[in-house]
């Protein structure tokens, strides 16, 4: 491709064009290399260069079928691609023109792989002509990460602090067990998945008269004892929630066996059982428990589950207090 | 900008301080919180009301404060970023003097709506500078102070910067290769 020439000749010696082009390549109309701007030549450095076949330095990536830069010229229309034939990983996009005396012009960009060659060839601000946008480039890229990285740890500070309201919204914080909101959400959740779980609704009997003659602080002693008793007797998995003043409600995840219930419901009761020391007084209290099976209930809606659980807690108490009573029952209303 | 030079600062007295004084600062300052968030927005001129207590807490004035943070933003290992993006702007101190005027387009480019403040350089003679910067905030100038006396440093510059006015400092160069300057890659180094 050989343009019409239009307006003046500009001649510029070598040295004007490796300051103007410090990546240029200039060939001979055989293909033969005849100069080549510094920053080029420092990424060939280790073969000789003056003289040597275009196609012995370059292997062309595109256009094509091209090997020789007599047929690059011929078929790139705007740019051509090459990678160095020495091994250096970044590779060169170009442009070229023969010129009328035959000769061969070509000049190189590293384009988007100028990081990897600033890192790999070690190159410098001086490697640069001040119209080539490479500082920019590489101050974009670096700056970029810097806001990319700040970003991405105000994505982990917002989480933790959303975690933590989560947790914090989700818990009662006398007893360091799930509150009243949790433990809905986590039956709900249960109800929806239908596996079956099992369900322990604890009222504490003669706590009142702890408040009553010892005093509230008394009896959030109480209620932090009964707190750590059931974290202790429980799963990580199940849920224990303080719902309401002494009224506790464990969610246990496909717990369903009789026998496994009752156990954990008169353990907890023969732990509350224990007086425990107050100071110089003995706070005394016990639980009755109602225990309920999710399969009996036959019925996934919560409220109605609730009601049941409420039943079993009746039954527990009028059984004499201190109790724990499982329902086998349909939920009311259940089909 | 408030966000920014919020977070600069908090940093800046943490570590230079420790993180107590900045507890109290914050408290004396009646802050909702005491971690600034640098993506952020807050009120504006909050780094200036900040800064007074900051002042106040330490017993010393504000402008020091900004000028000993802006130094510390360009030395600190922590904050190396900052000098790299500074350093990008030139070989020679001149030269990264000139870019300052570039400087809030760079930034814009990383971060559209991070308004750094226009910066305008005027070269009086080859060693005299006088760098014009408008900002809401009372500190940005100080800031860019002692920013401007660090990198100086970096590239083994000597020279006399001092604030002229309220929107305006003076920088004579005294001896531009008055020391080797700090080694500069453009490649990043490896994390």
């Amino acid at each position: 491709m050989v343009l019409a020439l239009q307006g003046p000749l500009v001649a510029l010696d070598s040295s004007v064009l490796a300051r103007f082009m410090p990546m240029h390549l200039l060939l001979d109309a055989g293909g033969r290399v005849q100069s080549a701007g510094p920053t080029l030549a420092r990424m060939l450095s280790g073969t000789p260069l003056m003289n040597a076949r275009f196609e012995d330095l370059f292997e062309v990536r595109s256009p094509g079928g091209a090997v020789t830069a007599d047929e690059v010229l011929a078929r790139a229309g705007h740019r051509f691609r090459l990678i160095a034939r020495n091994g250096v990983r970044a590779g060169l996009r170009g442009l070229g023109q023969r010129l009328p005396d035959g000769q061969m012009l070509l000049n190189f960009s590293f384009g988007i792989d100028l990081i990897a060659a600033v890192r790999d060839l070690g190159l410098t601000d001086g490697d640069f002509v001040a119209t080539d946008l490479a500082m920019e480039l590489l101050y974009l890229a670096e700056a970029n990460s810097a806001v990319t990285r700040e970003l991405r740890g105000l994505n982990l500070r917002l989480e933790g602090a959303r975690m933590a309201a989560e947790e914090e919204a989700l818990t009662d914080p006398l007893t360091g067990l799930r509150n009243r909101r949790a433990a809905d959400l986590v039956l709900e959740r249960l109800c929806l998945t239908q596996k079956p779980f099992g369900v322990l609704h604890m009222d504490l009997d003669f706590f009142k008269s702890v408040n009553d003659t010892l005093g509230h602080p008394a009896g959030d002693f109480v209620l932090e004892q009964v707190g750590r008793i059931l974290r202790e007797e429980l799963r990580a998995e199940d849920c224990a929630a303080r719902v309401g003043g002494d009224e506790f409600l464990v969610l246990l995840t496909s717990r369903i066996d009789p026998h496994v219930l009752q156990g954990i419901a008169d353990r907890i009761i023969q732990r509350i059982n224990q007086p425990m020391a107050f100071g110089d007084e003995q706070a005394r209290v016990s639980a009755s428990i109602g225990i309920i099976r999710s399969p009996d209930a036959q019925t996934d809606d919560p409220v109605k589950l609730m009601a049941l659980a409420d039943r079993a807690l009746y039954a527990a108490k009028d059984a004499g207090r201190g109790r724990a009573v499982l329902l086998v029952a349909r939920a009311p209303g259940a089909p | 900008m408030d966000a920014l030079m919020l977070r600069f600062l908090q940093g800046y007295v943490r570590e230079t301080f420790g993180a107590p004084v900045w507890q109290s600062v914050c408290r004396r300052a009646a802050l909702p919180v005491e971690t600034f968030e640098p993506m952020l927005r807050y009120p504006p001129g909050l780094a200036d009301d900040v800064a007074a207590h900051a002042a106040a807490v330490l017993g010393r004035p504000a402008d020091t404060i900004w000028e000993d943070m802006g130094t510390y933003l360009v030395t600190s290992p922590g904050h190396e970023g900052v000098r790299r993006l500074l350093r990008f702007g030139g070989v020679g101190f001149a030269d990264f003097l000139h870019s300052l005027e570039e400087l809030p387009g760079r930034a814009r480019l990383a971060m559209p709506d991070l308004d750094l403040p226009e910066i305008h350089l005027t070269e009086r003679a080859a060693d005299r500078f006088v760098l014009e910067c408008r900002s809401h905030l009372k500190g940005t100038l100080r800031v860019m102070s002692g920013m401007l006396t660090a990198m100086a440093d970096d590239f083994g510059t000597l020279c006399l910067i001092e604030p002229a006015g309220d929107d305006r400092i003076s920088i004579r160069v005294l001896d531009q290769d008055h020391a080797a300057a700090r080694p500069f890659d453009l490649a990043r180094p490896e994390e």
